[in-house]
């Protein structure tokens, strides 16, 4: 994602006459990003907006404007605990899937081919089945009667049945199996990428396997890492399915709030206001997650 | 409607892609009786598909299009395409059907046209509507796991409590149950603190707090035991061979009618007419009394099942009703009330 940008083309007027084509292969490249670049305008940028206009009606009828329901949001201090537990669940789910996902690709880093394709098979399969499938399979794991309660009462390691479902922690183990893909294939494709010249060049040197991992090899991956990040981030702060299911009604995140005031108080416009505020907070994570990924990788070109 | 403008203005794109389909169906509807009518997701859905539209086609010639919408995904749908209407029959519980009659979403209803009329009880008709099946809501138990309660307080008592999972006002079962839980602490119709706080007491026992879809599922892979619920519910859940029965609370079972309506505007009223007479008639409303619909009939001619807490709809006049018109307004209150006192 951050360091992506395409090698600028030659600056026109460098080579002579070259300067004609150039911008006929601009034209084609517009039009043929034109389909999907309406789409966006009229399906999603116009929505936004809209969305935006909305939240500012005063009354749940919508017949007056106002800031009424940006201050019943802002001036509140029940909300910003939601903002802040939805946006905390997200960097959990961060650290955690970080944490398991990333000796996995150090591991398909130095694999053959056929590992690694085997790596890439497993770590894919995931997204192969239904979000509804893995969430259900998860309560089915995380319940009172579930796999992980029998082992534990099976081997008198509790007297009574953990709880898990309806906790964070459960939530957490959940999400990172069911986000787990949306970071490793970005870090697996900037993994395979890294030159292994540079990881010996490194060792004779004279740096330790845990130098060359944080000088050498972390810097090389952030970009794939922070993409990762920031894909694990925006899921699972929005995981609707899986927060009101796994974590139950008493974890209280952005996304079921908006569903509630949309679908069922029918106040349109304060879940347009919870929107924004879940889309400004996500966005502003994201930033600085995408910030640090390019810090880092300029750490290592630069 | 004062509402009407800015959310037209708003909406516009909304109706624009709606006018295609309807377009479709007024080509339809010139060759015969043709309409579109909601069915709520789930059970509903499958059932009217299998035994309503067959039914309708062959003794009314009339062909019906569902759309499972939950009632209020039913509102906002509607709201959202004001002047087209996106189905022409409503399916609704008593909440959102005042919010309808409250919107003028509805067109008015001659009870006159059904065939059916004289085999209703006759408060389940009115300008509004027709009632197609009764909802009765009490406590629903695992006998193997926990004694049968007796009733609503019972639910915050050992050995219930720890074993209870609760829903909030998010559904019309679940706004009942915490209103009748109030009504036993001083609570009413439009008080539910007493049921709150009470509740928040007792939090850290309860065995889930979880969304009404969810419910079920939670107690049959054993997280909570007891729970509040419809004998709809119930009787699915024992078709499915989960150990579940009903407890009438000792301050009576709730019930309610699920109504049907004619939108606003649909151009297929009279084919919306015999779409109701249909879901009323004899032979259909039998059908939807076995499982999996399990549905509680509202012709008389029909036999109830014996789970059911009552041996005729006459008896069900001296169940516990709420007056809606009250409720609604307090409702989205009680939603964020509920939200933040169950919240860890």
């Amino acid at each position: 994602m951050s360091g992506a940008a395409a090698p600028a083309a030659p600056a026109p007027g460098t080579i002579t006459g070259a300067a004609a084509p150039l911008r006929s292969r601009r034209l084609t490249t517009w039009g043929l990003a034109a389909p999907l670049g309406l789409a966006y305008a009229g399906f999603f940028v116009a929505p936004l907006l809209m969305l935006f206009a909305v939240s500012f009606y005063a009354d749940e009828r919508m017949t007056r404007w106002g800031l009424d329901q940006w201050q019943r949001f802002l001036l509140d201090s029940f909300h910003w605990k939601v903002v802040a537990d939805t946006l905390l669940l997200g960097l959990k789910s961060v650290a955690a899937t970080t944490l398991l996902g990333f000796p996995l690709a150090l591991l398909y880093r130095g694999a053959s081919p056929r590992w690694q394709r085997a790596l890439l098979f497993v770590a894919v399969m995931p997204l192969l089945t239904s979000v509804v499938v893995r969430t259900f399979a998860w309560i089915v794991i995380l319940g009172r009667e579930g796999v992980v309660n029998q082992l534990v009462l099976g081997l008198g390691l509790a007297a009574e049945p953990l709880r898990l479902l309806q906790t964070e922690l459960g939530l957490v183990i959940a999400l990172t199996q069911i986000e787990m893909p949306l970071l490793l294939l970005p870090l697996l494709s900037v993994m395979a990428r890294i030159d292994p010249r540079l990881l010996d060049a490194s060792a004779s040197l004279g740096a330790s396997p845990w130098r060359t991992l944080f000088r050498v090899t972390l810097p090389l991956a952030a970009p794939g890492l922070a993409a990762g990040c920031l894909l694990v981030f925006a899921s699972s702060t929005t995981a609707f399915i899986s927060q009101s299911v796994i974590g139950g009604g008493r974890l209280v995140y952005l996304p079921a709030m908006i569903w509630q005031q949309a679908m069922v108080v029918a106040n349109w416009p304060f879940a347009a206001t919870a929107a924004i505020a879940l889309l400004v907070s996500v966005s502003a994570v994201i930033a600085v997650i995408a910030y640090a990924g390019r810090v880092a990788a300029g750490h290592a070109h630069g | 409607m004062s509402l009407a403008f800015p959310r037209r203005a708003l909406l516009a794109g909304a109706a624009a892609l709606a006018a295609p389909s309807a377009m479709l169906r007024a080509a339809r509807a010139q060759k015969g009786g043709s309409l579109v009518a909601t069915t709520y997701p789930g059970i509903w859905d499958d059932s009217f598909r299998e035994i309503v539209a067959p039914a309708a086609l062959k003794t009314k010639g009339v062909e019906v299009e569902f759309q499972a919408l939950f009632a209020v995904d039913q509102i906002a749908k509607f709201a959202a395409s004001r002047g087209a209407p996106p189905f022409d029959a409503f399916v609704l519980d008593p909440g959102p059907r005042i919010t309808a009659i409250e919107r003028g979403m509805f067109e008015p209803f001659d009870g006159g046209k059904l065939t059916t009329l004289t085999k209703l009880p006759p408060q389940l008709v009115d300008q509004w509507g027709a009632g197609c099946a009764a909802q009765v809501v009490g406590i629903a138990y695992n006998p193997k796991k926990v004694p049968k309660p007796g009733g609503w307080d019972d639910l915050l008592k050992e050995p219930w409590v720890s074993r209870l999972g609760l829903t909030g006002f998010g559904t019309t079962f679940g706004t009942v149950s915490l209103i009748e839980l109030a009504k036993v602490f001083g609570g009413g119709e439009t008080n539910v603190e007493p049921a709150l706080a009470e509740l928040k007491k007792v939090l850290p026992k309860i065995a889930a707090v979880g969304t009404p879809a969810a419910m079920p599922g939670l107690f049959q892979q054993g997280q909570c035991d007891v729970m509040y619920t419809n004998t709809q519910t119930v009787m699915a859940l024992k078709d499915r061979g989960v150990d579940i029965e009903f407890a009438t609370p000792r301050t009576g079972a709730v019930a309610f009618f699920t109504t049907l309506h004619i939108a606003k505007g649909s151009e297929n009223a009279e084919a919306a007419y015999k779409y109701i007479d249909t879901v009323l008639s004899a032979p259909v409303q039998q059908a939807l009394t076995k499982p999996p619909a399990n549905l509680v009939p509202v012709n008389k001619d029909i036999a109830l099942s014996p789970n059911l807490p009552m041996k005729s709809l006459d008896e069900m006049s001296g169940f516990v009703t709420h007056d809606w018109a009250k409720i609604n307004p307090l409702r989205g209150q009680w939603i964020e009330r509920f939200n933040r006192e169950m919240a860890k």
